[in-house]
């Protein structure tokens, strides 16, 4: 994996001629396929009101509030490098971008047993305005990683794609812990 | 120029989700229901783990009758049922609606406080939780159901037994009003109406014949099974 760094896009501003929108819109359209995946499997499943407990915390939704919030965390994290990187805080060394890249590879993993839990217990539900936006954001949260990461393939998309993308994600991801562990934490 | 990294990273995140998937499949408790019908979740783990777990559901589909047999101690609901009954110290009447993996709740005092709660069921537990932040957690002892339920600043504590129709929770909602009533096994009724944020007594309500006029408008009063929205 460290053997092809991935350069972070120095530069936004200025547009280099010869950017292609059309990878950008193939990303899109795969990240909406995947959002709109989840979102079928979470209907059409039946939930099993049952997944593994996965860390031993006091109860299954104290574990998932526990996880989210630590992905949060390394969101905010993710959101500052990426001001550095694009310039707009003074945030300068080599590690920025590392840092930038693997506080996202851990924060999308630990999402995973939390949204696994989500789809395989519980299923898109709609049966409270919470709920199906809880259910929706959370379809879309990985329908944006997903176009994030197919943008991060090529430095040939313009240059307001990658910032778009990684609003989108921190969005969905934001919506996902409000409507759920903010919820959770004050009911 | 072309990157793998971001590639990989994508395919990590979908190996982890196949991973707990296929965690979370081979650990599932058998169905959830001891009517037969509802085994489905044995059936995804048979298709596809081939771990020690599909064997035991294959052992225990073959000794169809004693299905029980590996988890004897851990009490289960059936598929669908209907429990009411009043709550302890008078505070008012309790219902709850469990219908496969889902339930739903309602609390009434028959005067002017009510709530509806939502959630799931595992195994012998249901946790609910209502719109305004209530919660309500029962378990299944024996034949009954015992729990209790929080909203606001009150507590109440409900012991109550399976409602056999008539008998059981109903529900109506118009353009304004919502109505619920727990109707108990001896005939009587404890309900709530309210429209807007007013809540008052609920009129009468027939099961036979469950239609009630509330400000000239008709309404029909359909039971509750526990999976609809509230």
């Amino acid at each position: 994996m460290a053997s092809v760094p991935l350069p972070a896009p120095e530069v936004a501003p200025a547009e280099p001629s010869g950017t292609k929108i059309g990878p950008v819109v193939i990303a899109f359209a795969v990240g909406t396929a995947v959002s709109i995946a989840l979102g079928v499997y979470g209907r059409l499943h039946a939930p099993t009101g049952y997944a593994v407990n996965i860390a031993g915390f006091s109860s299954g939704p104290a574990a998932k509030a526990f996880l989210a919030t630590i992905v949060i965390i390394l969101a905010i994290i993710q959101t500052v490098t990426a001001m550095g990187i694009y310039g707009r805080i003074p945030l300068k060394g080599a590690w920025v971008s590392p840092v930038h890249r693997w506080s996202g590879r851990l924060a999308v993993l630990i999402s995973v047993p939390v949204a696994v839990h989500c789809l395989y217990a519980l299923g898109f539900q709609t049966y409270d305005g919470r709920v199906i936006a809880h259910s929706i954001f959370g379809c879309f949260f990985y329908g944006a990683f997903v176009f994030k990461m197919l943008i991060l393939t090529r430095d040939d998309s313009p240059g307001w794609a990658l910032p778009l993308a990684g609003g989108l994600v921190l969005s969905g991801l934001t919506a996902l812990w409000v409507t759920a562990v903010l919820w959770f934490l004050i009911a | 120029m072309k990157h793998r990294s971001p590639l990989i990273t994508l395919a990590a995140v979908a190996v982890a989700f196949a991973i707990m998937f296929i965690i979370n499949m081979s650990v599932s408790p058998p169905g959830g229901s001891s009517t037969g019908t509802a085994t489905p979740p044995p059936a995804p783990a048979t298709a596809v783990t081939n771990s020690p777990a599909p064997q035991t559901s294959e052992t225990s589909a073959a000794s169809a009758s004693a299905s029980p047999s590996k988890s004897v101690e851990e009490s289960k609901f059936p598929n669908k049922i209907v429990y009411a009954g009043r709550a302890e110290d008078g505070a008012g009447a309790i219902a709850v609606a469990v219908l496969g993996t889902q339930a739903a709740a309602y609390f009434c005092d028959g005067r002017s406080v009510e709530s509806w709660f939502r959630g799931a069921v595992q195994g012998g537990d249901i946790s609910l939780k209502s719109k305004d932040g209530g919660i309500l957690q029962a378990s299944l002892d024996g034949d009954h159901l015992k729990g209790a339920l929080r909203i606001k600043n009150q507590r109440v504590k409900f012991e109550i037994n399976e409602a056999k129709k008539p008998a059981g929770l109903y529900r109506a909602r118009g353009s304004k009003t919502t109505i619920g009533w727990i109707v108990l096994e001896d005939g009587s009724e404890v309900g709530v109406q309210t429209t807007d944020q007013n809540s008052t007594a609920a009129p009468e309500l027939d099961p036979e014949n469950p239609q009630v006029t509330v400000d000239g408008e008709k309404l029909n009063a359909a039971p509750v099974n526990g999976d609809e929205a509230l």
